[in-house]
């Protein structure tokens, strides 16, 4: 296939894929992370059973590389544990029932408690691994097919506080200011609280591109992950302390005059009260609270001050936190300090964790957003949406809450709640708290094609398909729209998420918002909703994003070609089109070690699992690989506490204990403790975490709480303390 | 000119993509030919991927007494079904410990270089969907001589001098550790 210019850089190999006898291939993406890779799937003829799969050595981002999550996803969808026919709890249990039934249940619940308790008892809980056409459809059913207020989405445990980071200091929230092949580019890359080679292992090729080129790496992480292992500088910071870490980077571009005085003065307000603040930053003070050499602090700002061009990426581990959005605008100020951004190999972008993380913020199932990343209380937003949606303005509510006060509030204002694509149980903070505020509802429906942990406490569950029985579109860790092609197959008696939803509607008497008979025909009313927002996905076409291999918004008409790279003109996304250099002075995490809880927690992925496990859990290669979560500590932490490799370990926080057992190794600080997430139950780490919120981005501090650790004793052990999920 | 398998084990994330993929060629059986090994457990975090490193004079091979292995352009083959009485001397004699056996068929199984795609000219699975490009398919010569970095294809095994067409890419320890000490 003849490229666009636009994937000239990338990692496409020069292969086709093999097709083999009495099957065809559905060239697609992964189910699993931001970088959605192409694959394709192999599908039988005559049955449509899901085979395997076949690299698609064609998709730039991939070149037909794939992660193990990547080469086992397509195992999901033949599982003997789908969900194929709705189950309604009767006398305590939940059991296979009708469409019309559930159905019927569900719509009078919605009627008897609306009217008992007005619109906004019913809350939408949704996810950022649906499709974009998905999770428009989630925000427009909230607003005018329940009339709610509260819709918000897993995306806030994810990539809120990135985006408030970016709009606060540039304007807008697109991931990457580049293609990734820009990374490859720098001649410095500094990587920060991203284990990047277990977490987006794709983006390997473009890190090491530039390492073939010359670049050197810089890791700022707690814990010497394989991203850490290759790097030039590891600054092994103490988790929580990236302002303090940024700020001593800063001090030292200042005080030696490796800043962009140019850039600073032509394109960018605040600079005097950041050089005056980071003055008390010297390399000794920030080597004091973040516990990284002061040396080396002050190498890394050389390396990156004197480099020409450079990139700073980051992830949850600097964006989980009380201080998360803060967080991000100060990596972003390396940038814009020293003029890195807007041009080839020089920028700055966050790694998104959900398969569609940036579609799934930009389109309407945020709390306060409305579709194209439009605000729902600017009157011009919601004057555009009522008329496409052909409502009256005043039809549409206003701001809803957060994901987590959504679930806090549980019981109280929302006394209903409709669970879709996402594991609260799992992928929540201080998740005992969360399977109380559960039992506190009236009614909970989930909707999902496995039982989850989550949909395991519902009185409904709704059987939906896997991500590779639909078409539709996401849009990947670049701000590039890409097209999912589906199988034309639901199993059982399941049915797409979005058809449930319109179908619900219709039941509703709310059905004439809500007749769209494809992806496709969502995706259009989309278009329309999105043009003329920041968001502008105008100009793109399912046939546009085949041509070529993604298209990166903002696209604002069919002519045009999108646009891979932001800030070419250095013209930022504010009226005097200048960046804010913001300023942060150092808190510190929420909660604070102390004498009863003397440990730093910090939580994550591994590169088998995929955020609440629920998919690959259940996929046997994967779960043999990683079977159980395991508690990461140094030798002088163990030797202490007299724990062995592989013993037992409880450990606790204010919140709640789980146990754990010991991988004793030298690859994380001899003051801080790790702890994978992906696990439910007595095997769930969020337990133990914090439910304190980014007060700008209402994101939780998962990545630092205080705990403890005692060796387990004879017998304490809870029963059933077992991997398989 | 044929190729060979280049590992450059710097760049192992240890993901085990290279163990599933083998799964996925047709001719696998279902079964994965690849070992991914930590180095250096509880020191750092390092590994590296194990193919089968295709000896220029397979002690596998040698070994077997019914002659169910066979080399062919250079690579050197599973075990022939019809052959194959499942003896294990293949495994015993492999100083890599390459080579298995499946139980159920009493049949040895091992990396072929997927034959079903390298004979179509598509690279083998472990290297079509290692996601870091820890494992290459070069020509032998540009695997043994024009890589940027130290290489060794020569292994001394107690006194046994062993040459592989496999060729691993040794980390440049002056210029920086990578923890691998």
């Amino acid at each position: 296939m003849q490229q666009h210019s636009q994937n000239d850089d990338f990692s496409q190999r020069p292969y086709e894929p093999i097709t083999r006898e009495g099957e065809s291939l559905v060239a697609t993406h992964c189910a699993f992370c931001g970088m959605q890779c192409g694959m394709n799937i192999r599908v039988d003829n005559d049955t449509m059973a899901v085979l395997g799969v076949e690299p698609r050595y064609d998709f730039p981002m991939n070149g037909g590389r794939l992660c193990p999550k990547g080469v086992s996803a397509y195992r999901q969808a033949e599982h003997t544990e789908r969900l194929l026919k709705p189950l309604i709890r009767k006398n305590g249990v939940l059991t296979e029932s009708s469409w019309d039934e559930a159905y019927d249940l569900i719509v009078s619940k919605i009627k008897e408690l609306q009217s008992k308790h007005g619109k906004d008892t019913i809350g939408l809980y949704s996810g950022s691994s649906m499709t974009n056409e998905k999770c428009y459809i989630m925000g427009k059913f909230a607003r005018i097919g329940l009339g709610t207020k509260h819709i918000d989405y897993n995306g806030r445990y994810c990539m809120s506080a990135a985006a408030t980071g970016f709009n606060q200091t540039v304007g807008i929230d697109r991931g990457s200011t580049g293609p990734w092949s820009d990374i490859k580019f720098a001649d410095v890359l500094l990587i920060a609280g991203s284990n990047t080679a277990e977490c987006h292992p794709l983006s390997m090729p473009y890190v090491w591109g530039a390492r073939d080129r010359g670049a050197k790496l810089i890791v700022a992480d707690p814990r010497q992950t394989k991203t850490a292992l290759v790097a030039d500088i590891h600054l092994d910071l103490r988790p929580g302390t990236d302002i303090a870490l940024t700020n001593g980077i800063l001090h030292v571009l200042i005080n030696e005059g490796l800043i962009d005085r140019a850039f600073i003065d032509e394109h960018t307000a605040g600079f005097e009260a950041l050089e005056e603040m980071t003055r008390k930053y010297d390399p000794a003070t920030a080597s004091g609270i973040t516990g990284v050499a002061s040396e080396k602090i002050v190498e890394a700002a050389r390396l990156f001050g004197r480099a020409k061009n450079g990139f700073v990426l980051f992830a949850r581990g600097i964006e989980q936190h009380s201080t998360g959005s803060d967080t991000v605008s100060n990596y972003v100020n390396l940038c814009l300090t020293t003029g890195k951004v807007g041009r080839k190999g020089a920028g700055f972008a966050t790694f998104t964790g959900q398969g569609n993380g940036q579609g799934g913020r930009e389109h309407g199932q945020k709390a306060d957003q409305l579709p194209g990343y439009r605000k729902i209380y600017d009157p011009a937003a919601r004057a555009h949406i009522a008329s496409v949606w052909g409502v009256d303005e005043s039809e549409i509510p206003g701001p809803g809450i957060s994901a987590y006060e959504i679930l806090q509030s549980l019981g109280e204002e929302i006394k209903m709640m409709i669970l879709v694509c996402s594991n609260p149980m799992v992928s929540a903070p201080s998740v005992g708290d969360v399977g109380e505020y559960l039992k506190k509802l009236d009614f909970f429906v989930c909707i999902d094609m496995f039982l989850s942990e989550s949909a395991e406490l519902a009185d409904v569950v709704l059987p939906s398909t896997v991500w590779v029985e639909d078409n539709g579109t996401t849009t990947n860790v670049e701000g590039r729209v890409i097209h999912i092609k589906g199988i034309d197959r639901t199993p059982g008696e399941s049915k797409r998420d979005w058809k449930i939803v319109c179908e619900i509607a219709e039941r509703l008497g709310r059905g004439q918002y809500f007749q769209f008979d494809s992806p496709e025909e969502i995706f259009n009313e989309l278009r329309t909703a999105s043009k003329g927002g920041i968001a502008d996905y105008s100009g793109i076409t399912y046939d546009k994003i085949d041509r070529m291999n993604g298209v990166f918004w903002p696209c604002p008409s069919e002519e045009h070609e999108g646009t891979p790279r932001l800030f070419e003109d250095l013209k930022f996304n504010f009226p005097d089109g200048r960046a804010r250099l913001l300023t942060f002075e150092h808190t510190g995490p929420n909660e604070k070690v102390d004498a009863e809880y003397p440990i730093i927690l910090t939580t994550g992925r591994v590169v088998f699992h995929y955020l609440s496990g629920n998919q690959t859990r259940r996929i046997e290669a994967l779960r043999k690989l990683c079977p159980d979560p395991y508690l990461e500590l140094h030798p002088n932490l163990a030797a202490r506490h007299g724990i062995g490799n592989g013993e037992m370990v409880k450990v606790s926080s204010r919140r709640g204990s789980i146990f754990v057992p010991a991988k004793v190794t030298k690859a994380i600080r001899e003051d801080s403790l790790f702890v994978p997430y992906h696990w439910g139950k007595q095997l769930a780490i969020n337990h133990l975490t914090n439910p304190a919120l980014d007060p700008k981005s209402k994101i939780p501090e998962f990545k630092v709480c205080a705990v403890k650790i005692e060796k387990a004793k004879k017998g304490e052990l809870p029963n059933g303390q077992s991997a398989v999920h | 000119m044929a190729k060979v398998l280049y590992i450059d084990f710097e760049r192992c994330i240890g993901c085990r993509a290279c163990m599933i993929g083998c799964e996925e060629c047709s001719g696998h059986d279902r079964l994965s030919r690849m070992f991914v090994d930590e180095l250096y457990p509880g020191e750092t975090v390092a590994t590296s991927p194990t193919p089968c490193m295709h000896c220029v004079t397979p002690a596998c091979a040698e070994s077997c007494p019914v002659q169910a292995i066979s080399v062919l352009d250079g690579v050197v083959l599973s075990a022939s079904h019809e052959k194959c009485i499942g003896c294990k001397n293949c495994t015993y004699a492999c100083p890599f410990g390459i080579p298995r056996v499946d139980e159920t068929r009493n049949l040895m199984y091992k990396c072929d270089l997927c034959y079903d795609r390298t004979s179509k000219g598509r690279p083998p699975m472990c290297v079509s969907v290692c996601p870091t490009d820890t494992i290459l398919f070069l020509d032998e010569e540009e695997a043994r001589h024009k890589r940027n970095k130290p290489v060794q294809y020569v292994w001394d095994f107690g006194g046994t001098t062993i040459e592989t067409r496999t060729v691993i890419g040794i980390p440049d320890k002056q210029t920086h550790q990578f923890g691998y000490h």
